[in-house]
């Protein structure tokens, strides 16, 4: 899928993306075995303001995505075998060491899963997060600490000043959280990387990290990329919603149209194994028995003419003739803003569709 | 903190007691006791009389025929600075002392009439004369008073040479290790002029004699002693039952001299090859463990490994001999000194090293020392190696994949600094309990090399110690090995406080 | 019941052993520990003084009378050892059957343990008989033959208890075994001899002077026998080239040659390095086993029961842990007798904190395992549940550091003989070493380098065995391996 066909697309776009993936490939080494491919053909991106949702199930490759993006992939044993990630107007993948630990922290923040474990057990709060201000801001440490205690009292911590001499063990797992949303925040990021931020937390302070990251995200215009799994933190926070499977992206769409009307058999299972509160079921629905089911492939058309949802486990005998079976998959824009994950057949490979790029309104 | 150490500290104590109890129904329980190693310096002593004189003379001196933990119960008594037992008072001379024992009984009283019993007259001079006075008086009386306990030993040799001669049945009366007492032969009669019996008679007639000298001399001491109340020596609780006081850890009798006074000589130079070695094992073993962690599985990882593998499974006495044998040795190399700490001219020498005006350089006491102790220092750390870097590489492992490590690159550290500041710091904390695990290894590894050496440290007294059985020294050797090892335990866990601020200790 | 620990450890086992075995190190470190071993079993066979074969002849050199001294010198337990290794370790290696090869290692090993035990209690009945007490226990290395009717008697006190032990086969297929254990340990306890019938220096004098002949074993010295005139030795010598037994030259005796050379009391190196084998060997498995034994009961009984016996077995164990254990042995085993059985014991007795530690760990955590809670849920008995149940899946850390824990052993024996401290009239490798700086300041290298190397190589092959295993077993460190 070439990149270079759709410059003159995104070129009439208002609004550049703040950071797109195009076609990327990731895998890892396996020892004995062959490599592991962790992601294949992605492609998203994220503009200004607008919060892009990756959902999926674990292992799906969405924390791939987000950690190559900042070369946090340890390398061997991973490998990035192509594709690019576009940063201002950089390729992140091919940044030196040098460049790219400005750009971590200072241009693109992220934080991570577990509050409980991802803070240093044994430097003060107001340390860490002035390691980071202190990295990306020349700035005196006086100076420092004060944005710290300003970014420590932006994420609705109490008495900054006094906290900050506190070590991690003394805060609880949602107060952990605000301090890794403040430490990621204090330089002023572009971009915030938000690999499943609330996983871990309970219900209540689940909201509340939500919507501080919303408002946060409205005072200071940032991208932010919310990996999850959480279907209702998608419907409730996300403008875009990427949903990927088996390091792939399988459909790519703006919320509310996904959540109206999802397109790809793998989202149709997801939505249909939510139960609702006013239905009367007798037995929930899987995944599976949605997406084994040959009906739900048939039926979708593109500009380039009908095409079949791609699926890793489709019998050989239900799959359309392709056209490179060393390349089996696309991304098929099948109505404007619309993205599925394809099988590549030759009328597929014939239209290139455009990259995932939905602006924001 | 206050609270914790103070706890800590309290739990060093039933340790102690452990330790000490252990080792001392070893050397009370172990064939022999305490007179084995007597028999081994009797080999050479000509007269075995005096063999069993000093042998007789230790019995009741620690009451060794006293059950074992009532001998414990004394020792414990003397060396806790909470003392139990009478209070010894102090002399101006800061000597402790005690009045003049009673002397034990005469034996076969029944045979042999005790003598009659006498009071001695003795006028003590005044002033610090009585000082000085009573001392010689007291030395007098602990002379003689050893000459009589080990003539009442002599007798009951006597009688039993002389049941031995009878052969059965009263053989079967004697005990099981060969003496006699005297209270179960009050049937046997003494008539005749069998040599055993002469020899019998003469051993009675030198006890009596030793009794009246022994008698006389406690008597003059007791007369001295009790002319001038001599201060109680710490603090009372209650009188003659409990008090506080410095630790007494006795006469080494191999010597004669104060166990303190040998431990205070030899504790330092332990202390001082231990505290030189443990940075060494540092420095080299968590720069390797952490370069290793950083490539791992790379030539430096795979090599150092192995090589510490092959280094942990040489044991000191190899080394060391090897050590002695070609680098100290004249006969190869030569190139370092073959034992001691100094050279028999350091006391001369200079602090540092200097070059005379005739340009000739001397090495300096500091040098001299340096250059003794490079080959054993050598044999007590290598060992360490394997251990500290394996661990260290282990931890620094496990932090890196951690996730805090993780939120640090995503910060943008640099990896060096990811490297130093997180998982170097982290990793700090294993290699604290470390020390835990190695010091006492350390410590007895030294008694090893400073043998082998001959250093004269704690281990060198400890088995010239053993090999005389010489409790004091061996208990008090034990205690102040294990006090040591016990406050570099509690040292590492102050330490271990302050590096983790997630240890709390109240 | 068994079957949830016992399976599952078996698969692991062997997949373990997979992994070690793929370690050339650790089959270098096992295939040393087998040369090891078949010296310390056949020590007596290719170093000795006693010749195998000795013809007295007279005067024109015709044979009066054939006399086996070496025969007559073997114990009942060299006997043993070299009839077990002899027969058991090809039938353990090459044998069929239904039993398997660990199967059959287990057989052997208890047959062997029950004539042993057959051989043991004879010579402490022979001595309760004969009214000698302590003292006698290094002689359970070198038995004489007792009364009939005592060695009978503890050959069916020893079948007895093997037949009791509880283990799932049944009777009837053990029972041949077991008869056949003891009348092995009954006809080597009352036959073999343990005696010395000849005088060595007089042997050699008389086939220099052609009074006899004798068949001499590989290294004709024993671990033992030395002579004054051969004091020193560089290795390699020929007996007739040292000066001072230059008057042998021409007979069997001087075209000998001293391979590794000669201690300082005239001891052949060689032989004694054989014979220590014994003393390393031994010192490493007994006190290990012994360690392992106490470690694991008070392990498991702090992880099952947790509370004031914890609390209380810990202080314990920690005693141990903060005094330096070198320290209390080199004590130890400077007041105690100086005997293989006694260094063995407290060698174990000082070192079983490790195995207690890791157990106590292990069963804390399989404490709350839902097949161990299932198990007291069911009702059995607290015996089965810690024995049957923990034990098997709680054990492994415990056998790993096994290895360590011989390694250990062995430098621990070698030291505390270094120190002369080891037992009275065994050779020992720590022994040879020491005199290798002698009082005299001069340093002789082949009693440094020789046992030096042994002591070294034994202890390396532990340890590698040991590591191969750890990081066979240990999950962690096979990740972090990766």
């Amino acid at each position: 899928m070439a990149a270079h066909d759709t410059i003159a697309t995104t070129a009439s776009q208002p609004v550049e993306p703040l950071m797109s993936v195009e076609d990327l490939a990731v895998s890892f080494d396996n020892g004995s075995g062959p490599r592991i491919q962790a992601v294949a053909g992605v492609s998203m991106s994220v503009y200004p303001r607008q919060t892009l949702a990756v959902v999926g199930e674990s292992g799906c490759g969405k924390s791939v995505t987000a950690m190559s993006s900042m070369q946090l992939i340890p390398r061997p044993p991973g490998r990035f075998d192509s594709g690019r990630i576009m940063f201002e107007g950089r390729n992140l993948l091919e940044l030196p060491e040098r460049e790219m630990l400005k750009v971590r922290g200072g241009k693109i923040a992220m934080i991570f899963q577990e509050p409980m474990t991802s803070l240093n057990p044994v430097y003060t709060i107001g340390d860490q997060i002035m390691e980071a201000v202190l990295l990306h801001q020349a700035v005196s440490p006086d100076e420092a600490a004060r944005i710290a205690i300003k970014a420590m009292a932006d994420v609705g911590i109490r008495d900054p000043e006094g906290r900050m001499r506190a070590y991690p063990h003394q805060f609880s797992g949602g107060m952990r959280q605000r301090v890794m949303i403040a430490m990621a925040l204090a330089c002023r990021p572009s971009l915030l990387l938000a690999d499943e931020p609330t996983t871990a937390l309970d219900v209540t302070i689940q909201k509340q990290i939500l919507e501080l990251l919303r408002g946060l995200q409205q005072s200071t215009g940032m991208g932010m990329m919310l990996i999850t799994h959480n279907l209702g933190v998608v419907a409730e926070n996300a403008d875009v919603v990427c949903c990927m499977y088996a390091g792939r992206v399988v459909e790519y769409a703006p919320v509310t149209e996904l959540f109206d009307r999802p397109l790809h058999p793998y989202t149709r299972g997801l939505f249909r194994c939510i139960p609702g509160l006013s239905e009367l079921r007798n037995r929930l629905v899987t995944v599976e028995e949605v997406v084994t089911d040959p009906r739900e492939y048939q039926g979708l058309r593109s500009e380039a003419g009908p095409v079949v949802p791609w699926w890793p486990f489709m019998d050989q005998s239900q799959r359309p003739s392709l056209d490179d079976p060393s390349r089996p998959y696309a991304l098929v824009e099948v109505s404007p803003n619309r993205w599925v994950g394809c099988w590549r057949t030759p009328e597929v490979a014939r239209h290139p569709s455009r990259p995932p790029r939905i602006a924001p309104a | 903190m206050a609270t914790y150490l103070l706890r800590r500290l309290l739990l060093m104590i039933p340790t102690v007691l452990g330790i000490t109890l252990m080792v001392f129904l070893l050397v009370a329980l172990a064939p022999g006791g305490i007179g084995a190693g007597l028999a081994v310096q009797g080999g050479q002593m000509s007269d075995t009389s005096k063999v069993a004189q000093m042998q007789a003379y230790l019995e009741d001196r620690y009451g060794l025929n006293d059950n074992v933990f009532v001998q414990y119960a004394r020792w414990l008594g003397r060396v806790s600075p909470l003392k139990f037992g009478t209070t010894p008072l102090v002399a101006p001379t800061g000597d402790l002392v005690r009045e003049p024992r009673d002397l034990p009984e005469p034996v076969m009283t029944w045979a042999f009439p005790a003598p009659a019993a006498f009071v001695v007259q003795y006028t003590v001079p005044s002033g610090d004369a009585l000082i000085e006075d009573f001392k010689r008086l007291q030395r007098e009386a602990e002379g003689t008073r050893r000459t009589y306990v080990g003539s009442v030993r002599g007798m009951k040799d006597a009688l039993a040479d002389h049941v031995r001669a009878l052969g059965a049945p009263w053989t079967a009366r004697l005990e099981p290790k060969g003496g006699a007492d005297p209270e179960r032969f009050r049937d046997l009669s003494l008539d005749g002029d069998a040599p055993t019996l002469v020899k019998l008679r003469s051993a009675a007639a030198a006890m009596h004699a030793s009794w009246t000298e022994a008698e006389a001399s406690r008597q003059r001491a007791t007369i001295a002693f009790l002319a001038r109340p001599y201060p109680a020596a710490g603090f009372e609780i209650i009188p003659n039952a409990f008090s506080l006081g410095a630790p007494d850890f006795g006469v080494a009798f191999s010597r004669n001299r104060p166990v303190w006074d040998l431990i205070a000589t030899a504790l330092p130079v332990t202390i001082l090859i231990n505290f030189i070695a443990f940075p060494i094992i540092y420095l080299v073993a968590v720069p390797t463990g952490v370069l290793a962690s950083v490539r791992r599985g790379g030539a430096f990882d795979v090599i150092s490994g192995l090589m510490f593998l092959l280094l942990y499974s040489v044991p000191v006495v190899l080394t060391g001999v090897f050590a002695i044998g070609f680098l100290a040795n004249n006969q190869y190399l030569g190139w370092f000194p073959v034992s001691g700490l100094h050279d028999s001219a350091a006391a001369t020498m200079t602090f540092m090293p200097y070059t005379d005006v005739a340009g000739t350089w001397h090495r300096g006491w500091l040098l001299d020392m340096v250059w003794h102790l490079a080959l054993p220092v050598l044999c007590l750390v290598y060992a360490g190696f394997a251990v500290l870097s394996k661990q260290t590489r282990a931890a620094m492992l496990e932090n890196f994949s951690s996730d805090y490590v993780r939120t640090a690159r995503a910060k943008g550290v640099p990896s060096r600094d990811v490297i130093i500041s997180h998982v170097l710091r982290n990793s700090l904390l294993p290699l604290i309990t470390m020390f835990v695990g190695i010091f006492p290894a350390m410590l007895g590894g030294s008694v090893v090399v400073e043998r082998i050496f001959t250093i004269p440290g704690m281990g060198s007294l400890v088995i010239e110690a053993i090999n005389l059985r010489d409790r004091e020294l061996i208990l008090a050797n034990t205690f102040m090995i294990s006090s040591v090892s016990l406050l570099a335990l509690l040292l590492a866990d102050i330490l271990y406080a302050l590096c983790d601020p997630r240890v709390a200790y109240d | 019941m068994r079957g949830i620990g016992a399976q599952e450890a078996k698969g692991f086992w062997a997949d373990a052993w997979d992994r070690v075995r793929r370690r050339p190190g650790a089959m270098l470190g096992m295939a040393w520990i087998a040369v090891m071993g078949f010296f310390a079993v056949f020590a007596p066979l290719i170093a000795n003084a006693h010749p195998i074969r000795l013809e007295r002849l007279g005067a024109e050199g015709q044979v009066l009378s054939v006399e086996w001294p070496l025969l007559a010198y073997l114990s009942p337990t060299d006997w043993l050892l070299m009839i077990a290794t002899a027969f058991g370790v090809p039938w353990v290696f090459f044998g069929a059957g239904r039993l398997g090869r660990s199967g059959r290692i287990g057989v052997l090993i208890g047959l062997t343990m029950q004539a042993g035990a057959t051989i043991v209690l004879a010579a402490l009945l022979i001595w309760a008989a004969e009214g000698s007490g302590i003292e006698s226990l290094e002689r359970l290395t070198r038995l004489e033959s007792g009364p009939w009717p005592l060695v009978l008697a503890s050959a069916i006190i020893a079948a007895v208890v093997a037949i009791a032990v509880p283990i799932a086969a049944p009777l009837a297929r053990r029972i041949g075994p077991i008869l056949g254990a003891a009348a092995l340990g009954f006809v080597l306890s009352w036959l073999a001899g343990g005696q010395s019938l000849v005088n060595h220096e007089q042997v050699i004098l008389d086939e220099a002077a052609g009074k006899v002949r004798a068949t001499w074993t590989l290294i004709p010295w024993s671990s033992q026998y030395t002579r004054s005139d051969m004091v020193g030795i560089p290795p390699g010598t020929r007996v007739a080239d040292w000066e001072k037994t230059a008057s042998f030259k021409g007979t069997p005796f001087g075209e000998r040659r001293v391979l590794l050379g000669t201690d300082a009391i005239g001891g052949d190196v060689l032989g004694q390095m054989l014979w220590a084998c014994r003393l390393s060997i031994s010192i490493g498995l007994v006190s290990t086993g012994i360690s392992v034994v106490l470690g694991v009961t008070i392990g498991a009984l702090m992880g099952f029961f947790g509370g004031w016996v914890d609390l209380l077995l810990y202080r314990v164990v920690e005693i141990f842990m903060s005094v330096p254990t070198l320290f209390v042995l080199i004590v130890a085993a400077g007041v105690l007798p100086r005997n293989t059985y006694v260094m063995m014991a407290i060698i174990g007795f000082f070192s079983w904190t490790g195995a207690a530690r890791f157990t106590r760990a292990e069963f804390l955590k399989l404490r709350k395992m839902d097949f161990v809670q299932a198990a007291q849920a069911a009702g059995l008995p607290v015996r089965a549940v810690l024995f049957r149940h923990m034990l098997p899946n709680g054990i492994t850390p415990v056998l790993v550091d096994a290895s360590f824990a011989i390694a250990a052993a062995i430098t621990i024996e070698a030291t505390l003989s270094f120190l002369g401290l080891g037992p009275d009239g065994q050779a020992s490798w720590g022994k040879l070493l020491s005199s290798a700086t002698a009082a005299t300041g001069t340093f002789v290298w082949w009693l440094a380098v020789f046992p030096g190397l042994a002591i070294f190589l034994s202890v390396l092959s532990y340890n590698m065995l040991g590591e191969a295993m750890r990081d066979a077993i240990d999950p962690k460190l096979r990740k972090a391996a990766h």
